[in-house]
């Protein structure tokens, strides 16, 4: 009986390894040629540039693998919902912004089995259970340097501070809130971020009406970067890319490196898509250094695969927020913490952004 | 008026016509009918049913809206504005209406183009236009400051708004106002001339209350139109500015409150009909008492 045990046990792992062996183990950025002959992915993103580049840095897995690609946009995580409703989800691959995949795990995007991706190379603490990252940017703030010359502001608590820095503040108004943001007002208001509490997300929001009725909360990216330009406001938070093109543009604007926000796409594959196997692939051809570099190159964005060695201009390359030093100044926020308290800052936020 | 009236007694339509026309008539508006029910009556009826069962059936959705400060306040003030884009959008149409229809024809054609041409460029071009002109450092402020002025706030204020939303909704109230006029018979205010008017006593007792139909009808899709806006007041006005409609795109794309998204529509929809309610007996009565009396 003892024998039989054993030797049953015996053949079930051998069995259930076999499968395991067979299947290679798979590498970023590497296709098998022509493995999707014949089949179609949708990709979704934000369109523009942005999505003009991550095609190109797909261009190759295209053409190895045989697959039709299809593009669409922009990302709306409600048009998603309606697919995944309907259940006729049409939308293989989704680049969302940073929140979404965690707060929709499971229900809107599907938990990913990392076997079948190599994720050996993204920067650490990027991965989470429905996502990878896209591409990596920074919110940075960004003084002017007409107004504060000698004496600048130095960090996010600087930024709060109306009465040794005078002048006008300009906010990333453009959607959700920006957790970090809270996180550092909160700082500013004298709390430890690392404690904060749901009650907490009040105080962050008041440090930010305390900046008074001349701050301005800008809706899109061209619009923080057209405020830059013509030197409207004193302080733009601003993402790094649009920080980039002002200052290529002309903006007599300094960035301000302590405590940038980090902050990234996701990659996801939505519940209840076709041919699962296939988004893998297209996920996994996209996480290469090849395919990163091809992507910074087109976007300027900071690569997700620390082997990329991106070709690029100098100022492009002061804003890459992917050297040793600027990963030391990157400041994290609380992902779970603003994952669980998502509707209540949602509607702190919106409070705060309609006047009230 | 004559035109009109001679559409209505049938005198002059061919005997051929009348015998199409019943059925003929309903089947014409058959296309519109279609459009109308697939695009705008089963959406609307999704939107409803929604907001009384996402996520549980009830009026929580309606609960909520109406014990929230921040909605309370932005329905308030989206009708505040809506009213003073109207009234702003009312008084630099009426006088450019009332000189298209005095002036010759060519002069006529460049008054046409004018109103045409910003219906041709996106509104948030025209938007960004604003924003350029409207700002610390914008274009005015930068002539006032030259002047040796002290500059005014003018972006990201309620003023900024509402001229924004004037400039595109200006269209929408002059060319019914337009429409309107040039029906009107001139000849009525020679003929209050003649029996010892004064020309503003002829124009103000005259032609003013023949030409309100026009007026009604562009106040009313001018206002409709502001209560809905969403680019401008997002981008010209600052958070003390924002619209119902911000609110709901909120709900609706970023938090996925579809119900909740709902139910702000549909609390706008129902204040828009009792506020239409209201002025459509005040409308009707004057216009039909200033006809007895015209």
């Amino acid at each position: 009986m003892k024998n039989f045990a054993r030797a049953f046990a015996l053949t079930m792992t051998c069995a259930l390894a076999l499968p395991a062996f067979a299947q290679e183990k798979p590498v970023a950025g590497e296709v098998k040629e022509g493995s999707l002959k014949g089949k179609t992915l949708t990709f979704v993103s934000y369109g523009g540039i942005y999505q003009d580049g991550q095609v190109a840095a797909l261009q190759d897995f295209v053409t190895k693998s045989g697959v039709t690609l299809l593009n669409d946009g922009p990302t709306e995580i409600a048009k998603l919902k309606a697919q995944v409703d309907a259940g006729n989800v049409t939308w293989d691959v989704v680049d969302t912004a940073d929140l979404p995949p965690y707060v929709h795990c499971g229900t809107l995007f599907q938990k990913l089995d990392l076997s079948k991706l190599d994720v050996s190379k993204i920067p650490p603490n990027q991965v989470g259970e429905c996502s990878v990252p896209a591409m990596n940017y920074g919110v940075v703030l960004m003084y002017k340097n007409e107004t504060y010359k000698d004496n600048p502001p130095k960090n996010w608590v600087d930024f709060f501070d109306t009465e040794k820095f005078p002048g006008s503040r300009a906010i990333d108004g453009s959607g959700d809130p920006t957790g970090g943001l809270i996180e550092q007002a909160f700082k500013a208001a004298g709390g430890d971020p690392k404690a904060m509490t749901a009650d907490d997300i009040e105080k962050g929001i008041q440090k930010l009406r305390d900046l008074g009725p001349d701050t301005i909360y800008w809706k899109t990216g061209a619009e923080s970067q057209q405020l830059a330009e013509s030197g409207e406001a004193d302080m733009v938070m601003m993402w790094t890319g649009r920080a980039m093109t002002a200052v290529k543009n002309g903006a007599q604007y300094t960035p301000v490196w302590q405590d940038w926000l980090v902050v990234m796409d996701q990659m996801t594959i939505p519940v209840g898509v076709k041919d699962t196997d296939a988004a893998y692939a297209l996920l996994n051809a996209y996480l290469g250094a090849r395919s990163q570099e091809i992507l910074t190159e087109k976007t300027s964005y900071t690569p997700i695969n620390l082997d990329a060695k991106p070709k690029v201009d100098d100022v492009t390359a002061a804003f890459l927020t992917s050297t040793p030093e600027r990963i030391a100044q990157g400041y994290q926020q609380n992902i779970p913490f603003w994952v669980k308290n998502f509707d209540l800052a949602a509607e702190k936020w919106n409070a705060l952004l309609s006047g009230n | 008026m004559t035109a009109t009236s001679d559409l209505t007694t049938g005198a002059e339509r061919p005997a051929f016509l009348s015998r199409f026309r019943p059925r003929g008539a309903v089947w014409l508006a058959a296309p519109a009918v279609l459009v109308l029910v697939v695009a705008l009556a089963y959406p609307l009826a999704i939107v409803v049913v929604r907001s009384f069962t996402d996520p549980v059936p009830g009026i929580d959705n309606y609960i909520w809206f109406f014990q929230s400060a921040v909605n309370r306040t932005v329905l308030q003030r989206t009708f505040v504005v809506a009213a003073w884009v109207t009234l702003v959008s009312l008084i630099c149409a009426y006088p450019y209406a009332y000189a298209m229809t005095i002036v010759g024809k060519n002069v006529r054609l460049v008054l046409i183009l004018c109103v045409l041409v910003p219906f041709w460029l996106s509104g948030v071009v025209r938007t960004l236009a604003w924003v350029i002109l409207l700002q610390d450092s914008g274009v005015i402020n930068s002539f006032l400051r030259g002047l040796g002025l002290s500059p005014v706030k003018l972006i990201r204020t309620p003023p900024g708004v509402i001229i924004g939303m004037t400039q595109v909704l200006l269209p929408f109230m002059i060319l019914p106002i337009y429409s309107v006029m040039k029906g009107i018979d001139t000849r009525l205010l020679q003929a209050a001339r003649s029996l010892g008017a004064k020309p503003w006593r002829a124009f103000l007792q005259i032609y003013v209350p023949l030409s309100l139909p026009g007026v009604y009808a562009g106040a009313i899709i001018v206002f409709i139109l502001s209560l809905g806006f969403y680019i401008t007041p997002a981008l010209l006005g600052g958070p003390r500015s924002i619209l119902l409609s911000s609110l709901v795109q909120n709900q609706v794309l970023s938090l996925l409150n579809w119900g909740r998204g709902g139910a702000m529509g549909v609390v706008l929809l129902v204040a828009t009909f009792v506020l239409l309610a209201i002025a459509a007996p005040l409308m009707r009565q004057k216009h039909t008492s200033t006809r007895r009396e015209a």
